[in-house]
Formats: C-alpha cells, sequence, structure tokens
C-alpha cells in the first residue's frame, strides 16, 4: 500500500510525442489526501499527465515517484499492481451497457480476486457513496451521463484505492449534475484519498476551490508543490 | 480456475453469436481437414487391399516331373515368406482357362491336357509383400532352375507401394496446409470477437488485471469452441460416412475390390479432437495477447 506523506512527485517529466513535447519539464508534489485539479486549456498536456500518472504511457525522461515507488520505467508485469492501488475516471465512463450497474463496479473487485461474500457487501456499499442505492440491477447502458459517471465512480473507488484520477469527469453531464459528480469526489476526498481531476471548468473549480496544477503548452506555469509547502 | 470457467461462460453468453459463428468456422475447418483424412484413410486401406492380392504364380520347367513339383512345393512351403502354397497341374490349369475363357476353349483341347504348365500359386505373408520382398522372393524362386518363369505382376507391386508412399506424403502435405489455412480462418474470425470485446478488454486492464487475468477465459472459450466444433465435425463427417455407405456399399466391392467405406480410426478422431482444441484456443491465445499490447 501507499505510505503517507507526498503521494506523487513528479521530477522535471518530459513526454514527447516525435517532435512535439506534450509535457515539458513538469515537476509536481502532492501530498496523501488532497485533491488538485489539473487545469489548462485544450491540449495543454492535462490527459498526458493523467496517463503517465496511471501508466497508459510512460515518460520520455523524468523521474515519477508513487508512494515511493519509482515508476518511470514500469514495466508491463508492474502495471496491474499500479492500478490497483488507483482509481480511474474517464470523460467517457468506460462503462459495459449490457452489465448491470452491480456487474460494472465489481470488475474492479473480481480482477483482484475478491471473494463473492466481499463483492456482495462491497458493491451496494460504494455505491451507496455515489448516491445509486439499490440500483445494482439496473443495466449500465439505460442511465443517464450522471448516473453512468457515478457507476464509473463507484467502479473506481471500490477497492479503496489512495489515490483517485478523473479525466474531465464532468465533460459529459449537464451543469447540476456536473455539481453533484464533484461533490461525490470532494466525499471520497474527505474520507482520506488523494483526488487528482483534470478539468477546464473554471466554475466548478471556483465552486470547489482546491489547488489548481496549471498548464499551458506543457510546461507547468502554476500549483506545482502543496498549498503549505509552496 | 472456476472463476475463469464463470467468466468465460459470461463472455459466451454476453457475445453468443460470434461464439457460433466462431464454433462453425472450426467445425467447417474440421470437417475439411477430416474429409480429406476420411478419403486419404479409405484410398490406403484400398490399396493397401489391392496389394494384400499379390500371389506369386511360379510356373514349372516343362522338364520337370510330378514329383519335382510336390518336392518344390514342399521346400518352398517351408519358407519363412510364405503363407501358402498349392500346385496347379496342367490339366487343372487347361479346366481353369476352358471356364475362365471360354473363347480359347477349343485351342486347349486341340493342345491337349499338358499343353499348359504345371506352376505353383504362392501366398506371401504380409510382412513379405513390400516390393523388394517380393522382387527377391521371386529372384530366388527363379535362380533354383525348377521354374520356366515366376509372375507376381510386379509393375502393380511396384506402383501401390509408390501410390501409397506418395498418398501418404501428400496427406502430410495437404494436411499441414488445410491446417494452416484452418488456424488462419479461426485466426480471423477470433479478431472479431476480440474486436467485439475491446471495451470490456480495455475496462479490465484499467482496473489493473493481468494479461493472465484477461486472457483466461479467451483461451477457455477457444477450448470450448474447438470441442464444440470437433463434435459437430465429427458428427458431419459420420453422416456423410453413413450417407455414402447407403449409396456405395453395392458399388465398391465391384468398382475397386473394397469391402466398405470406413471411417476415421479413433487416433484420427482423437487427433481432430485435439486439433479442434487447438485451432480453437491457439488463435484466441494470439489474438487476445496482440490485442493486449496494443492497449494503454
Amino acid at each position: 500500500m501507499i505510505p503517507i506523506g507526498p503521494v506523487i512527485r513528479l521530477y522535471h517529466i518530459v513526454k514527447s510525442y516525435g517532435d512535439r513535447d506534450a509535457l515539458r519539464d513538469v515537476s509536481v508534489t502532492v501530498d496523501k489526501g488532497e485533491m488538485v485539479y489539473i487545469t489548462g486549456p485544450s491540449g495543454a498536456g492535462k490527459s498526458t499527465l493523467l496517463k503517465l500518472l496511471y501508466g497508459a504511457e510512460l515518460p520520455s525522461s523524468g523521474k515519477m515517484l508513487i508512494g515511493g515507488v519509482d515508476v518511470s520505467k514500469l514495466d508491463r508485469h508492474s502495471l496491474p499492481t499500479l492500478r490497483r492501488n488507483m482509481g480511474v475516471v474517464f470523460q467517457d465512463f468506460k462503462l459495459l451497457p449490457r452489465r448491470t450497474v452491480g456487474q460494472n463496479v465489481a470488475m474492479a473487485l473480481e480482477v483482484i480476486g475478491a471473494a463473492e461474500e466481499q463483492v456482495r457487501r462491497r458493491v451496494p456499499a460504494v455505491l451507496n457513496i455515489v448516491g445509486l442505492r439499490g440500483r445494482e440491477d439496473d443495466a449500465a447502458g439505460v442511465l443517464s451521463g450522471g448516473e453512468k459517471q457515478r457507476v464509473a465512480i463507484a467502479r473506481a473507488i471500490v477497492n479503496d484505492p489512495p489515490i483517485l484520477l478523473a479525466d474531465e469527469p464532468t465533460g459529459n453531464v449537464d451543469g447540476a449534475m456536473a455539481v453533484e459528480v464533484m461533490e461525490i469526489l470532494q466525499a471520497i476526498n474527505l474520507r482520506g484519498t488523494t483526488v487528482l481531476v483534470a478539468t477546464h471548468d473554471v466554475g466548478l473549480m471556483d465552486r470547489f476551490p482546491y489547488r489548481r496544477l496549471r498548464l499551458v503548452d506543457g510546461k507547468l506555469v502554476a500549483g506545482a508543490a502543496p498549498r503549505a509547502r509552496a | 480456475m472456476i472463476g475463469v470457467v464463470r467468466r468465460a461462460a459470461r463472455g459466451i453468453r454476453e457475445h453468443l453469436y460470434l461464439f457460433f459463428v466462431a464454433t462453425g468456422v472450426v467445425a467447417a475447418a474440421l470437417v475439411l481437414l477430416g474429409t480429406f483424412a476420411l478419403v486419404v484413410v479409405n484410398l490406403q486401406g484400398l490399396v493397401a487391399g489391392w496389394q494384400q492380392d499379390v500371389h506369386v504364380s511360379a510356373y514349372f520347367q516343362p522338364s520337370l516331373g510330378v514329383e519335382d513339383w510336390a518336392e518344390a512345393k514342399s521346400a518352398i512351403a517351408g519358407r519363412v515368406e510364405v503363407d501358402a502354397v498349392s500346385l496347379v497341374s496342367p490339366e487343372e490349369a487347361a479346366a481353369w482357362m476352358t471356364e475362365r475363357m471360354p473363347e480359347v476353349s477349343e485351342v486347349v483341347g486341340e493342345l491337349g491336357p499338358s499343353a499348359l504348365p504345371a506352376s505353383l500359386e504362392i501366398t506371401l505373408r504380409a510382412e513379405h509383400r513390400g516390393a523388394e520382398a517380393v522382387d527377391a522372393f521371386a529372384e530366388s524362386l527363379s535362380a533354383s532352375g525348377r521354374f520356366a518363369e515366376v509372375d507376381y505382376g510386379r509393375e502393380w507391386v511396384g506402383r501401390a507401394g509408390s501410390f501409397l508412399e506418395l498418398l501418404g506424403m501428400l496427406g502430410v502435405a495437404l494436411g499441414v496446409i488445410i491446417a494452416v489455412a484452418a488456424l488462419f480462418l479461426v485466426g480471423n474470425t477470433i479478431n472479431l470477437v476480440v474486436l467485439a470485446r475491446r471495451d470490456e478488454l480495455e475496462i479490465l486492464r484499467l482496473v489493473g488485471a493481468t494479461d493472465g487475468y484477461i486472457l483466461g477465459p479467451f483461451v477457455v472459450e477457444g477450448v470450448a469452441q474447438g470441442l464444440l466444433g470437433a463434435l459437430a465435425a465429427l458428427g458431419c463427417l459420420q453422416a456423410v460416412h453413413r450417407g455414402l455407405l447407403v449409396q456405395l456399399d453395392d458399388i465398391l466391392p465391384l468398382a475397386f475390390g473394397a469391402e466398405s467405406l470406413h471411417f476415421l480410426p479413433a487416433g484420427l478422431v482423437l487427433a481432430l479432437g485435439l486439433g479442434g482444441v487447438l485451432i480453437g484456443a491457439l488463435p484466441a491465445w494470439v489474438a487476445g495477447r496482440r490485442f493486449l499490447a496494443r492497449l494503454p
């Protein structure tokens, strides 16, 4: 498990695609239990930074420590371990529409070999947290956008991971529902989970004020260190 | 293991149509392989049967008499290669010829009963019926000086042997070609199955599933497709075999000297089943791995 202290440390991270630098010399520290926005205009590198954090991409150079473990040169076999310690939420939900809400959430428990009894206990509990109590047997495909995002969040936190990454989690939901999604993320953060949210919704950031890592053209221009350290 | 099978069963339920398409492709490939095997097995049986019919006719020198014939018969009967030997006297030969070829009966009658030479009709043991063995046996008879001519359908024995050899080589070559084609055919179908499930694989990857966890149910589904495909293929082959038996049973003995059409021997049935498992599971594993390698 990830220890107490800075949970994420990035040192001089560069990510290049051919001649183009998506991230340029990004150094960031995120403390355990913090909630942080990754913000900036489209193409600034927000999603790229999240991809590096959940191991979908490797940095071209620099060092990344997550929970004290160097994941800058993560091999394929270590990837599942990283992802079991990290929930990820996407703008497009990434749910299986033909499966039920409960089955979608249970996937994250099944991959770690959780016992059926644990699945039966954890899934309703986590659906309760996201406001979908009693909806286990509904087909995921018939839910509204906001409900789908809440199922995706439930799946991301069902293993109780120390870190939750959310890539534009309110991008596909309307205003009122976006606030609800943010309230859920905030509640999860209050339970001790470190939450990183990539968004460019200034209104939401103003309403839920947390540290903002601002990226412009792949360069971090604000919010590199936790407020107390700044 | 139970978890893997359960997840495979869920995968099959969710993509039932694709499962049966893939199973059908496996079955079609195996029917192709099995039909070819059926043809080869029966041809080999037929040719081997013809080869079994080979026997040696040794015609005595005209100068030898009844005692020499009997002595020669008993000497040859004692040889290890010989299964049976019978003496055909000139009279018996004349009677046989008259019966089988009535048009020459007049000529045979005019020439008298001793016109045809006495002979020994020799049947060799199965293990001595190969072209080289028959050659050697016939040469030893000729060298004894007792026989004016030794006849054993030399060309036929040689051709039958060569044909069997060629059939065997062709069988292996065509079998390999068909098996490879079947693998590609099934592989492409499995690729479609993998593509249809790309969302599921991507999500599993994101929530921390290992390659083994993701691939396990795929391979189990492949094994199930292979086994079901093999059963379906064997059912089809059995039906075709029975149908042909009904249609051809009267014709076969007359046309080819074959007693009946044989079904695949147990070893080949087992090989077809294992082949089904292989062409079901291997492409599933390969396609799954290739897809996983592309996932973030």
